[in-house]
């Protein structure tokens, strides 16, 4: 059984405080009382995501609902399988959706058991329905505009230039840089681009790979809901043990009480968003403080993915990595999507001190080994950008969601302030409906507009009931048109 | 802080792959050890990349078109129906693929089993999944199957093998024979089989890529994994897939999107362009990497190398070090490196010992340099001139 130390190919030893769970012995890795269910749902792929499709790639009759009612595509009445319904889903249910699968009916059972909730995701759904019945997407969290074109014509370079085969691992030396200068700018943090950062496939990756490369299977990871929906799974695959800690209406405090009695030594980790999505909360200096102390404290690490960061309206983003006694043990995750409207690039990073970066890099050297090198190069003149860039982009986000948040409280929503992201929750319980899906499902149906139902961001499901999200990285006319049809046909539909 | 790390992270090493690029980079040596072209991809592709920018495929993005192709190309190469809406799932690169595979199958304790000597990607994402690999030594100089040796490999709790054909690093191609050997076992033990075919179109010789998802009974328990990398000459896209049997090909597809929610969309829509190559593409690149074979077998053999195995696939030639040079590979590519400066890959990395596998290759494990050929005429003529360079009066070289 190899122990404790590990050798770099230059021969550095490193001594380890032993794991209790060591690598090789896979029978030593002990499931404990976790409880490993799924249900593996045999559902078709993801459409086209963008609703004027140029390609026709849309599935609209395949569509099955979750569990084995294969709907036909003119119902709307599909389920989503909740957190807790689906941990006691019986193997014969799974057998039965199993069988109704595709044209090769005796598939040997072979799916991995221990992964929790894999199904197409919430927003798939969404989007193939907004497609069906025609609606205004205010769903899904990607934009309907293109990003700047300097940016664009970097990439164009890029390939012309031959920058097209396996990039360094970790990241083009000139992205790295650019991503070091950009943190320092926001945080005061002097870092080494070469032993503080790692470039993955966008910032969905870069939590994957800090969760694989630094959590055990059995460790504690606090989350607080509602949550974006990759951490729940991505702490499943890593065998985590997850403590929930909701926020709550109206303003989405941090509980602070409630943490300091779920967090304790054996915490391995607070994963934590900022500014928040869905509803666009931004974690104030007090609050960082708090958790600061209480992971100082209790030796607790912290990953927190900040991909909105740019995207503040009324106060500014803060860094947790940037108070006293915590870049040594916090992960700041980012990526280019969102603050430059190319979601579809993929690319990430996670800055962190050496000794985290560490699992962090090798993780991702195992998912992915390398990230699109055109996209890297344009990506180091994004993140050159001059302070003009951010000004225009907050100032154009303020714009769009002054006409959503103006739209969406004359209707009648009980509008939450949103201090970031491009997110803003309501709560839709006034119109009379019973909960977040069905009202969603009324939406769509009956309004022509889409939004995300968001009881699935949360442990509890009952939990995000009464609240829906929209978002407002939607061209202005796009806005206008939603928020009208929403006037004309949701307004004064009031229970209450 | 180190305690921080997972045991999963605390059991890496960085590749040794990349370790020697950086030494030779720093040395200015050239490059015949990382499997990636230094010639300009091909221009039709590049430019369907450049349009795709431009006309704003900038957004998250999965392009059912690919899977279309793909779906074609399974059929006319394989025989094999594939149901473009279910059974393929996009990633970015073969390399997300297969990790994406082993989660998706793999629980806890599951035994895989792999031939070695083996690509060094493959272990890990197994041991990330939990997972328990099993190495069946294949026997050199020409890398033959035992299947004596496979059988015993198999356990109470062997849930997959996986196989890389064309195969990295030997170029062996799995012929028939042998594949329906593997196809027996994985049938008459309910085993999963995913394989690695990102050399398919890359063999030589008129020697035929067969995939294991086409003999009897095997595509209902096989994932092919693959991507446009090799094929384009584009590794740095990381546009691949996974094609399989529907519940799989989904599950696989879901923990792609939350392991990187999509592969970027301006080369997914490129790789329309690229699947719709004309079949000129396909031979040409096949001729002119045999060209290549031929000229760096010859180069290796002429200096006293000892190449019995002429590759049938894949763009790579590994070379024995000779009984007479007591160096093992990692030495003898050092000096290779300060006295040639021509980088190549020492094969230990490939060869699995004792700890997980049943059989010893402990004998020849670091006897092996693997010559990556994926290169530019000049890059190879001016490899073949400084190592010429080296030899001795009896025409070997020197370190040899």
């Amino acid at each position: 059984m190899h122990l404790g130390t590990y050798h770099s190919t230059h021969g550095r030893n490193h001594a380890f405080k032993l794991s209790h769970l060591l690598l090789t012995c896979a029978h030593s890795m002990h499931l404990g009382s976790f409880p490993f269910k799924m249900l593996l749902l045999p559902l078709c792929t993801r459409p086209s995501l963008r609703i004027t499709l140029s390609k026709p790639s849309l599935v609209t009759t395949s569509i099955a609902g979750i569990g084995n009612n294969k709907s036909s595509s003119s119902s709307l009445s599909f389920q989503i399988s909740r957190a807790s319904s689906i941990s006691t889903v019986s193997t014969a249910k799974e057998d039965a959706v199993m069988a109704q699968d595709g044209p090769n009916n005796q598939h040997p059972v072979q799916v991995a058991k221990h992964l929790e909730k894999f199904k197409t995701t919430i927003f798939t759904q969404m989007s193939s329905l907004a497609i069906q019945h025609g609606a205004i997407n205010l769903g899904q969290g990607f934009p309907n505009f293109d990003g700047p074109e300097f940016v664009k014509e970097a990439a164009i370079q890029a390939i012309k230039d031959g920058k097209n085969q396996y990039a360094r691992g970790y990241g083009v030396p000139d992205l790295n840089s650019a991503v070091a200068a950009r943190f320092q700018k926001d945080t005061g943090l002097v870092v080494d681009p070469e032993k503080e950062i790692t470039v993955t496939s966008g910032c969905t990756e870069a939590i994957a790979a800090t969760i694989l490369g630094l959590i055990n299977p059995g460790d504690e990871v606090i989350l607080f809901a509602p949550f974006y929906d990759s951490y729940e799974a991505t702490l499943s695959m890593a065998g985590a043990k997850i403590t929930c800690i909701t926020l709550r209406p109206p303003d989405f405090a941090v509980p602070i009480d409630e943490l300091k009695s779920a967090i304790s030594k054996d915490t391995r980790a607070i994963l934590m968003n900022t500014p928040h999505n869905p509803t666009g909360k931004m974690f104030t200096r007090e609050e960082l403080n708090q958790i600061a102390s209480l992971c100082i404290e209790n030796d607790v690490l912290v990953f927190s993915d900040e991909v909105y960061d740019k995207l503040t309206f009324e106060m500014d983003h803060i860094s947790i990595a940037s108070l006293p006694g915590m870049y040594e043990r916090t992960v700041t995750l980012n990526s280019l999507g969102k603050t430059f409207s190319l979601t579809g690039w993929k690319i990430g990073w996670a800055i962190a001190p050496p000794h985290l970066i560490w699992g962090v890099k090798q993780a991702h050297s195992y998912l992915t080994f390398a990230t699109s090198t055109p996209m890297q190069f344009a990506a180091a003149a994004a993140l050159r950008a001059p302070d003009s860039y951010y000004e225009e982009l907050r100032k154009d986000y303020k714009a769009k969601k002054d006409i959503l948040v103006e739209g969406l409280k004359d209707v009648g929503f009980t509008v939450y302030p949103s201090s970031g992201t491009y997110f803003v929750v309501v709560d839709h319980t006034r119109f009379g409906l019973a909960d977040d899906i069905s009202f969603c499902e009324y939406l769509i149906k009956e309004v022509g507009v889409v939004a995300i139902p968001t009881s699935v961001f949360y442990l509890n499901p009952n939990d995000g009931k009464n609240l829906v999200r929209f978002t407002f990285c939607k061209d202005e006319e796009t806005l206008r048109s939603a928020v009208g049809r929403m006037k004309e046909r949701l307004k004064g539909k009031l229970c209450n | 802080m180190e305690e921080k790390l997972s045991s999963v992270a605390k059991s890496l090493k960085p590749s040794p792959i990349q370790q020697l690029s950086y030494l030779a980079e720093r040395t200015n040596a050239i490059n015949l050890a990382e499997g990636f072209p230094d010639f300009p991809a091909p221009p039709h592709i590049k430019a369907a990349a450049v349009s795709a920018i431009t006309s704003d495929f900038n957004q998250y993005r999965h392009v059912q078109g690919i899977c279309d192709l793909l779906a074609d190309k399974m059929k006319q190469m394989h025989g094999l129906d594939v149901d473009p809406l279910t059974d393929i799932a996009i990633c970015c690169g073969q390399t997300e693929a297969f990790a994406a595979t082993m989660f998706a199958i793999l629980n806890p304790g599951d035994e895989v089993i792999l031939f070695d000597p083996s690509f060094e990607t493959y272990e890990t994402c197994i041991l990330m999944a939990g997972g328990v690999p099993v190495y069946v030594a294949l026997e050199p100089p020409y890398w033959m199957l035992d299947r004596v040796k496979l059988l015993d490999a198999f356990t109470a709790k062997t849930k997959a093998l996986v196989l890389n054909s064309p195969h990295n690093p030997t170029g062996k191609v799995f012929n028939m024979d042998e594949l329906e050997i593997i196809a027996e076992y994985c049938r008459t033990n309910d085993c999963v089989a995913i394989t690695d075919e990102v050399y398919e179109h890359i063999t030589y010789d008129n020697e035929p890529h067969i995939s294991l998802a086409s003999l009897p009974g095997m595509q209902k328990r096989t994932i092919i994994t693959s991507s446009l990398s090799k094929t384009y000459s584009v590794t740095g896209w990381r546009v691949g897939w996974a094609i399989g049997p529907s519940c799989i090909a989904s599950a696989i597809r879901n923990i792609h999107t939350k392991v990187t929610d999509s592969a970027p969309a301006p080369f997914q829509e490129a790789a329309l362009t690229a699947l719709t190559s004309p079949q000129e593409y396909y031979k040409s690149l096949r001729r002119d990497y045999e060209s290549k074979r031929d000229f760096v077998f010859k180069l290796l053999s002429e200096v006293g190398f000892q190449v019995q195995f002429m590759p049938k696939g894949s763009f790579f030639i590994f070379a024995a070090i000779p009984d007479t040079c007591k160096l093992p590979d990692v030495e003898f590519v050092e000096e290779l490196i300060k006295q040639a400066g021509v980088v190549a890959v020492p094969g230990c990395g490939f060869f699995h010992t004792s700890r997980y596998s049943r059989e010893n290759v402990g004998s020849y494990h670091n006897r092996y340099i693997r010559f990556a050929f994926c290169k530019g005429a000049t890059t190879l003529t001016s490899a073949a001139h400084k190592i010429r360079q080296l030899v001795d009066a009896s025409g070997r070289l020197k370190i040899l």
